[in-house]
């Protein structure tokens, strides 16, 4: 069937239902016209996933390894997966990176509740695209375990690093001080033409989003903390 | 020394670093970050050359004693061949 994923049309080819339910609403309408690209698990990363997810059913390592193979070709397609919780307030995105552990969904969340109007894009594996001038982040139906998300798209503002810490503090990134956090969080093709793309749309990234790091407590002083340097915006409490 | 094919070098936010590709990928995971004499030594023993070579390289490109130059050249052989980047 043919799904549309960030703005592209892309045939899924799943033996299990697994991912047909996990998809439905990124169905396409248009089931006739031509598609982008194909997504279907590789046979070799198939049998690793089985290795590495153990207990999980066999649908469910299907759809990782769709997912995979799905954004191992978007390089390409000047887009790319970045590994990170994007978040949108007064229409602008913020994605929000760290390790897993370090509190993106807890951060994220203080901002649900206390920034009006805010929403969850993709808690966990957006898709960006770069046009000429800016970068875009996309929900998809892969959104991480807490499944926090929607089919949306949202012009990207700003990167944060969280950091767990005792104070609330922020600090802007250089270029090369973001890349270098950066490589952790993609993911990067190993043929040559897409592995080059991928290096290309990081540059990109990291010259023209401005990037944070936020060392942070969980609190809504974290948020203010937050908002007040990456919007640019007097912070002002939900009502 | 030359340096094995199936690597990348590119220029991400200012910082110059090499990836695997292609069957190296499978071998070689992660990535390599090179200062500046780095990635000017890296381009230059992606062809065939000799120490002396690159030291002779070094020189004409930057304004180096040429014990530093010979000292990273050395230096930078020495960690390639060793990690299995070079033959």
């Amino acid at each position: 069937m043919i799904y549309d994923l960030a703005d592209l049309r892309v045939l899924i080819r799943n033996e299990y239902p697994f991912t047909t339910r996990f998809c439905e609403k990124y169905l396409s309408e248009d089931q006739e016209s031509p598609y982008d690209l194909i997504a279907a698990p590789d046979p070799e990363d198939f049998e690793n996933e089985q290795k590495a997810s153990a207990g999980y059913s066999l649908g469910y390592i299907e759809n990782i390894c769709i997912y995979r193979n799905l954004c191992l070709q978007l390089p390409s397609l000047n887009r790319m997966l970045l590994h990170a919780a994007i978040l949108e307030a007064d229409g602008a995105g913020y994605a929000f990176l760290g390790r897993s552990g370090t509190g993106k969904s807890t951060h994220t969340g203080l901002w649900l509740e206390n920034v009006e109007g805010s929403y969850i894009v993709n808690g966990d594996k957006p898709v960006l695209f770069f046009d000429e001038k800016e970068v875009y982040a996309y929900g998809t139906p892969w959104m991480g375990k807490e499944g926090r998300g929607c089919k949306a798209k949202t012009p990207l503002k700003a990167l944060v690093f969280l950091e767990q810490a005792k104070e609330n503090t922020i600090r802007r990134l250089s270029p090369s001080e973001t890349a270098m956090r950066l490589f952790s969080q993609i993911l990067l093709p190993s043929d040559e033409k897409n592995a080059d793309k991928t290096l290309m749309l990081a540059d990109e990234l990291v010259k023209r989003v401005p990037t944070w790091v936020l060392g942070c407590t969980i609190s809504e002083e974290a948020v203010k903390t937050c908002y007040t340097a990456i919007t640019g915006k007097k912070y002002q409490k939900k009502q | 020394m030359k340096i094995k094919k199936g690597f990348i070098l590119r220029n991400v936010g200012g910082e110059c670093v090499v990836v695997p590709v292609g069957e190296m990928s499978k071998s070689f995971h992660g990535m390599i970050n090179l200062n500046e004499t780095g990635s000017f030594l890296w381009n230059f023993f992606t062809a065939e050359h000799t120490a002396d070579e690159a030291v002779a390289a070094l020189l004409g490109e930057y304004d180096v004693a040429e014990e530093l130059a010979r000292a990273d050249v050395e230096r930078f052989m020495e960690t390639l061949t060793k990690n299995g980047f070079a033959e």
